[in-house]
């Protein structure tokens, strides 16, 4: 292995995804700071602040718990993009695994990060491209066209995604302990922490993710027999077969 | 529907074809990058290659999805405001309701009487605003794990062989049962498509199609919408 290509990679990522992310972020805030001082539109600091407050209460928490949940499954130079793409869990992710699993890169390896990165590009062209053409440039003729059942099966896109993406994280997992681990933790955030304390909703995913991450690591299976991500999803398969 | 003609500003358009330069610049000295590493992490070009198609084909669905919800929202939101904020950096269910707080601070309508240019400058800014934290919360908090992440790495590599399944599963189980617990078709969504998924890895398996994983996911969630239709 090549330290220095892969030290490039590292230093190139960080240093442009920093860039590209903080230019993302003055470009996204220029608009609506036109509207205000070049259109004169600001309304004074009253009503601002009081919007803002009223999002920061429901959505505060995912500002700081987002990155920090999500860096573990996308790694630095990945999580430049996903925050600026948008819908990771449902998009940016599967395709980042999918690409994985593809491929046969284990989690962990330098090899899975490129094919995540990579599979991150491969959906924003589609995710871009579509976006252009189908919102920005047809969208208005579209919206007299499709018809409200299109819309309301596509309202059920979220669920569709995490039934194949959940079983495509079980097969790739490394290590069986580590699938039942982080299943019954996922499942004990559902039925047991929202459904006992209703207002964690906000931060129970983070709960889930740390606890299953803490477990996973202290009764992992330290036997050497570390199992490749190939045949523990072949002794998966045909268990379930 | 009341849409308040600043929406269309073409400084507006100009800052939302922006940020699409924006992603295509980081895209490209990304994809750059990986292929230079490639090589020494193991990686053949063709592997790279299929990486790159594999995420673009389990897109297309999410991607079709937005657009269709982006699309309901022009009339409200304007083209430049619904390409940004739905479209990207958002998701569609944040945008909604920070827009609505918004407007209900304003003590007005999404789309009602009072929902004029003034309004909308608020709406706007409100969503922007908010959805710039997580920009600066991943600007400031990658760069720390990034470092505890090699340090681990140094000390422990199996840790970081074990970390993003354990975290990815919890994930995917917490929204997943999340979404099942909301109504029968969502239960029904969400077995079709861990059903389809089982099959198809069965069937790569057993005839070693390599085809067959690159397109199971994408084909999954296409026969859970199906299910979700019949299911309606």
């Amino acid at each position: 292995m090549t330290d220095a290509s892969i030290e490039r990679f590292d230093r190139t990522t960080s240093r442009w995804g920093r860039a590209t992310m903080l230019a993302g972020l003055v470009i996204s805030l220029a608009g609506p700071l036109y509207l205000m001082f070049g259109e004169g539109y600001w309304p004074g600091w009253g009503p601002v602040t009081q919007a803002w407050v009223a999002v920061a209460v429901v959505f505060g928490v995912f500002w700081f718990s987002e990155p920090i949940t999500y860096y573990p499954m996308l790694g630095s130079a990945a999580s430049y993009q996903a925050f600026m793409i948008g819908n990771i869990a449902n998009k940016l992710l599967p395709s980042a695994l999918a690409a994985q699993s593809a491929i046969g890169a284990r989690h962990g390896t330098k090899k899975a990060e490129i094919a995540a990165v990579t599979a991150i590009i491969g959906a924003a062209v589609v995710h871009l491209v579509s976006l252009l053409l189908l919102v920005g440039l047809l969208g208005t003729w579209l919206a007299s066209l499709i018809p409200p059942s299109v819309t309301e099966v596509f309202g059920y896109i979220v669920p569709a995604i995490l039934g194949p993406v959940l079983v495509q994280a079980v097969l790739s997992a490394g290590q069986n302990r580590t699938r039942v681990i982080a299943l019954a933790c996922g499942a004990a955030g559902v039925y047991l922490l929202v459904a006992l304390v209703p207002s964690s909703s906000a931060y129970a995913m983070v709960v889930c993710v740390v606890l299953a991450v803490a477990l996973s690591l202290l009764l992992r299976d330290r036997g050497g027999s570390a199992t490749t991500a190939d045949t523990a999803a072949d002794e998966k398969s045909e268990a379930s077969a | 529907m009341n849409t308040p003609p600043i929406v269309n500003s073409p400084v507006l358009w100009a800052a939302a074809l922006g940020v699409f330069l924006v992603i295509g610049l980081q895209s490209f000295i990304y994809l750059r990058a990986a292929r230079r590493a490639a090589s020494a992490a193991g990686m053949t070009p063709g592997e790279l290659r299929t990486a790159f198609r594999t995420g673009a084909l389990v897109a297309v669905g999410p991607s079709l999805a937005v657009v269709v919800v982006a699309v309901s929202l022009l009339t409200v939101f304007g083209t430049p405001a619904v390409l940004v904020r739905i479209g990207l950096i958002g998701s569609a269910s944040f945008e909604t309701v920070a827009a609505q707080s918004a407007a209900q601070t304003a003590g007005i309508e999404l789309g009602g009487a009072g929902y004029d240019d003034r309004a909308f400058a608020l709406v706007f800014f409100t969503m922007s605003v908010a959805g710039a934290a997580w920009m600066v919360s991943t600007l400031v908090f990658t760069p720390i794990l990034s470092r505890a992440d090699r340090r681990i790495r140094a000390v422990n590599p199996m840790v970081m062989s074990i970390v993003p399944g354990a975290a990815m599963i919890s994930a995917f189980t917490y929204l997943g049962l999340t979404e099942v617990n909301k109504s029968a078709v969502h239960l029904v969504t969400f077995v079709t498509g861990a059903l389809v998924m089982v099959l198809l890895h069965l069937a790569a398996t057993r005839w070693r199609k390599a085809w067959i994983r690159e397109w199971s996911v994408g084909v999954a969630v296409a026969a859970a919408l199906g299910a979700a239709a019949v299911a309606l």
